[in-house]
């Protein structure tokens, strides 16, 4: 595919946008290894004088980052658990059913992500203030057991399977239950690996909402926990800082990596259009 | 389906774990202060010793929170209206005219305010009383005292005194042509001058507040008034004072936009001048620029003859209405700020006291920063509490953006903002 | 199986199968969003606990203010720019990393890492970046003896940098959906183009792009809602200025309720935005149903 000659020139822009991509990683890893002189030299150097841990060190000695991953990866494993479980059957519904009030259904469930979240979360704090799911799991995860993104995106993907498949299916007496979890899914694989891996990212990197609903150090998430490196017009814990955003993005590349796998051509539909 | 059940039973028993808040038999009295760098009155919450001798005294645990400092009022407003708070909120005291206007805070009694206001000296009885003798919190130590802060070489090297800093505008503008350093192409690569002109509105505003209130402009006219009131703003000094600046950009090409953080640029070495909180300067320069020799004095004023101004800024302990432990919380506040502990930790942290006992105490008399800053403090003056003052901040800082952009002739700019600024004196007065 | 009974049936499934999102929503998010917008015809003393009713008052203030209407056009003129922009740069990227090249697992996984921080933390290293005297940008430019840059200090520049952040940031995560997209493509289509003669752009444009649409559909549409309310890189790098260049609705109504404390006018500003992108998805959800085509 492709003639021969574009072919190198493409590679070329490919690579040397790839180079600026990944500039602003550059800066954040070398300055997590940088001494903090380099840091602070001006002009700045980009390529450090000599390699260091102690930033790290550092990092690691001022947070309680084992508690941060607990709680990160609980509310991440849960929230993106059931996001997926129920825009899957929801998904579906809208999909493939036909009843009525279905585009206002679906209009209600999109135009949640069109009030800001800013001011929606005071109105959620104080209602989970007065039953008490404030500063808990619970109140973190509140807003995020379903996921509209999650909703559109599974009914995307189901839209593109013929429906003689699903038809079959009934045919041969499976109940809709069983065709969403055995027949669709499989089917949309590489969708729900998508969906999957962006909602972890999405709540691994959440900030606003466990900044407004947790009070306790202990239940504190990642990006909280390394907010509070933060120095706006200064640039003294730049080192410390860069180092604790290396430490928090580690599980988000094993996710990509993870999901890359689910990355799989669709080939299953051969056998119906023989 | 089995796996659907088993993920069902996992959600279950996570959900139904509650609150790791600790069930305790004691009482927890708890304190927000921002994390980080933000204000170095708030490193002594890291100690986890700090409150040892009045837990034991009054039996219960204290448990000082760092916050993000940006969402910090938006958090706290949140909590408030949710009535789920902190007992004591360690805030920029900047915030209280929009606390204030939400009727978010305790007043400090009365008894207890007029002990204060007399054992303190001058500059952190400016600070507390909010008119009447009226105190809404405990000033921190180590208040922030704006000043002009020089780099001593880059004078010498201009052939100027290091040891004298400009005094009127006009030697001002006239020194910071002399340090500007430009390079082959004519590009500036060091400023006389550093502006803040970026950022938040409100910082701009009190980087530039000396050269505004020496120039007549008050922001409004009753500083201690609550309610109402009228903006000053679009008058003669309010034009002087921008144009100070916008002359020095266009005229003198002494200063430019292309050098957004002063204090930064300053210890680079690429500022020559620089005007801001001083004590963040003392905090900063000893690891980011370990030889840069710099002087501090008050901002220079627009004629000889003038009144120079400083202004005065401080972060205040307070106990917000929603507190739950509200007796507690101020009995905390009290002993954190007794004489006794303000000479000890002052004394650990390297910080300016409170009391005038204690600035009578060594190290406080014989150090050389601390006098500087005495001679500095009669200068000072903190920023109006109007409650609608955050409007008419905001107007400021947007009008000396604009004029300073070149979006907008001065003129039209000022005339705006006060009009804005009245309008949000009125919405906050009704 | 009649017809009557079979649709019957699939009603009960319709209506379980999205209760739960629909009820989880409905308390969790609905509740919230409602009462938010309500605010917006009262005058907000949230924590005296006191609202007065003011009708329009909001909403009139809104109109004669200057600076929402500057905060409309800048937010206009970013949705505009970004969501086509990096829609299709993500498709060409998913063409690109579609077929094999040496490395291209590398490749696809630096394209993507941006969406690996928060926007938050990026945003703080690309404010250094832009740093007029010794941000890494300005360094390559005089390296390449091109001038210098302003980037975030001028009003001029402060909003296209802004978009920058946002191309580069959203880019690998439009590049992944679109892959998912092309990856459930059969591959038969394209042996049977081939095998008529098609070429490689014809067969983009006549298979590709027709049978992505409804990718195409969901990423302009959830892009669009995400980009009206575009805040953490704007509070980041210039905090809506210099001079309200890039103060965009969401920055402003989050100043207007947490620094000045008018939450009554916080919400009919998110209430005007909502109405906004209401609309517009409304448009887009409707008129695109009728590109989506199954082969």
């Amino acid at each position: 595919m492709g003639r021969a000659a574009g072919r190198p020139l493409l590679y070329l822009v490919v690579a040397a946008v790839a180079v600026v991509m990944v500039l602003p990683f550059y800066w954040m890893v070398v300055t997590a290894v940088s001494p903090a002189s380099d840091i602070l030299a001006f002009p700045p150097k980009w390529i450090p004088s000599r390699l260091t841990l102690e930033h790290f060190t550092v990092a690691f000695a001022k947070a309680p980052w084992l508690t941060y991953y607990q709680n990160s990866l609980v509310v991440a494993v849960v929230s993106v658990g059931s996001s997926l479980l129920f825009g899957l059957f929801a998904g579906y519904a809208f999909a493939v059913y036909r009843f009525p009030l279905q585009n206002v259904f679906f209009l209600l469930i999109l135009s949640t992500l069109m009030v800001p979240v800013q001011v929606t979360s005071v109105a959620l704090y104080i209602m989970l203030a007065r039953i008490e799911w404030v500063d808990s799991y619970l109140g973190i995860l509140a807003p995020n057991f379903a996921s509209a993104f999650g909703v559109f995106m599974i009914r995307q993907g189901i839209k593109a399977i013929p429906l003689d498949l699903v038809e079959a299916a009934r045919m041969d007496g499976a109940g809709e239950v069983r065709i969403v979890l055995t027949i669709i899914a499989p089917l949309i694989k590489t969708t729900l690996a998508t969906v999957a891996m962006i909602l972890f990212l999405g709540s691994w990197n959440d900030f606003l909402w466990p900044v407004i609903v947790i009070n306790s150090q202990e239940l504190r998430t990642l990006p909280v926990g390394i907010a509070l490196f933060k120095d706006p017009y200064g640039s003294i814990n730049y080192g410390p800082l860069m180092a604790a955003t290396v430490i928090a993005s580690g599980p988000m590349l094993l996710a990509y990596a993870v999901s890359q796998k689910f990355m799989i051509r669709g080939i299953a539909l051969t056998g119906l259009k023989g | 389906m089995r796996r659907l059940t088993g993920l069902l039973a996992v959600l279950a028993v996570l959900c139904l774990l509650p609150a790791f808040a600790s069930a305790q038999a004691k009482t927890t009295v708890t304190l927000w202060y921002p994390a980080g760098d933000i204000t170095a009155g708030a490193a002594h919450f890291a100690d986890k010793a700090l409150f040892a001798e009045f837990e034991a005294k009054h039996n219960v645990k204290v448990e000082a929170v760092g916050l993000d400092y940006d969402t910090m009022q938006q958090k706290i407003f949140t909590a408030a209206a949710g009535r789920n708070i902190a007992d004591i909120l360690f805030i920029d005291n900047g915030w209280a005219p929009g606390f204030l206007k939400e009727e978010m805070l305790e007043p400090v009694a009365d008894a207890k305010a007029k002990a204060w206001l007399a054992a303190v000296s001058p500059e952190i009885k400016e600070l507390s009383d909010y008119g009447n003798g009226r105190m809404w919190g405990y000033p921190q130590y180590g208040i922030d005292v704006y000043g002009l802060t020089w780099n001593k070489e880059h004078f010498k090297e201009a052939g100027l005194d290091p040891e004298k800093p400009p005094r009127t505008w006009a030697e001002f503008r006239e020194y910071a042509k002399k340090l500007t350093k430009r390079d082959a192409q004519g590009n500036i690569t060091r400023v006389g001058y550093a502006i803040r002109h970026v950022g938040h509105p409100h910082g701009i505003v009190h980087k530039h507040f000396w050269a505004l209130y020496s120039a007549g402009v008050r922001l409004v006219d009753d500083p201690l008034l609550l309610r109402g009131g009228k903006a000053i703003i679009n008058t003669d000094g309010g034009k002087a004072a921008l144009k100070l600046v916008l002359d020095m950009l266009d005229v003198d090409k002494s200063t430019s936009l292309n050098f957004p953080d002063p204090r930064a640029a300053f210890l680079k070495g690429i500022a020559s001048m620089q005007i801001s909180e001083t004590v963040s300067i003392k905090a900063r320069q000893p690891k980011e620029a370990p030889d840069l020799k710099w002087g501090m004095a008050l901002p220079p004023a627009p004629k000889a003859g003038d009144a120079p101004v400083s202004l005065l800024g401080a972060w205040v302990y307070s106990v917000p209405k929603q507190a739950k432990n509200k007796a507690l919380a101020w009995q905390l506040i009290e002993w954190l700020n007794s004489p006794e502990k303000d000479y000890e930790l002052c004394r650990k942290y390297d910080a300016s006291p409170r009391y005038k006992v204690n600035w009578d105490k060594e190290p406080f008399k014989s150090d050389p920063y601390d006098q500087a800053l005495k001679v500095m403090y009669p200068a000072g003056k903190k920023l109006p509490i109007n409650l609608g003052f955050n409007g008419v901040m905001d107007a400021v800082g947007g009008a000396i953006q604009k004029v300073w952009h070149h979006e907008a002739p001065i003129e039209a700019a000022l005339a705006e903002a006060e009009r804005q600024a009245n309008k949000a004196i009125a919405d906050a007065a009704k | 199986m009649g017809l009557a009974r079979l649709r019957s049936r699939h009603l009960l499934h319709a209506y379980l199968f999205i209760a739960p999102v629909v009820l989880l929503f409905g308390v969790f998010r609905v509740v919230p969003a409602v009462q938010t917008l309500l605010y917006s015809v009262y005058k907000v003393e949230l924590l005296r606990g006191r609202f007065t009713f003011i009708g329009l008052d909001n909403f009139r203030d809104l109109a004669a203010e200057p600076a929402f209407a500057q905060a409309m056009v800048n937010t206009l003129v970013y949705v505009a720019a970004i969501v086509p922009v990096s829609a299709a740069l993500g498709l060409a990227l998913a063409v690109l990393f579609n077929t094999r090249f040496p490395l291209r697992e590398l490749f696809k996984a630096v394209y993507f890492a941006p969406m690996v921080t928060s926007t938050a933390a990026a945003a703080m290293v690309w404010w250094w970046l832009y740093n007029p005297q010794f941000g890494l940008f300005n360094v390559l430019l005089r390296l390449a003896h091109l001038p210098d840059q302003p980037w975030l200090m001028s009003s001029r520049t402060a909003l296209t940098a802004i978009i920058i952040f946002s191309v580069w940031k959203s880019l690998g995560y439009n590049m992944v959906i679109y892959l998912a997209g092309l990856q459930s493509i059969p591959q038969q289509f394209y042996e049977a183009a081939m095998i008529d003669g098609a070429g490689p752009i014809r067969r983009f444009w006549r298979i590709s792009v027709p049978l992505l649409a409804p990718t195409t559909t969901f990423l302009v549409i959830y892009n669009g809602i995400l980009a009206f309310q575009v805040f953490d890189q704007v509070f980041v790098l210039t905090g809506g200025g210099p001079a309200n260049a890039t103060n965009v609705v969401v920055l402003d109504l989050y100043r207007q309720a947490f620094e000045r404390y008018n939450f009554g006018y916080a919400a009919a500003e998110a209430a005007v935005l909502f109405a906004l992108i209401l609309g517009i998805t409304a448009v887009q959800y409707l008129y695109s149903k009728r590109f989506e085509v199954a082969y």
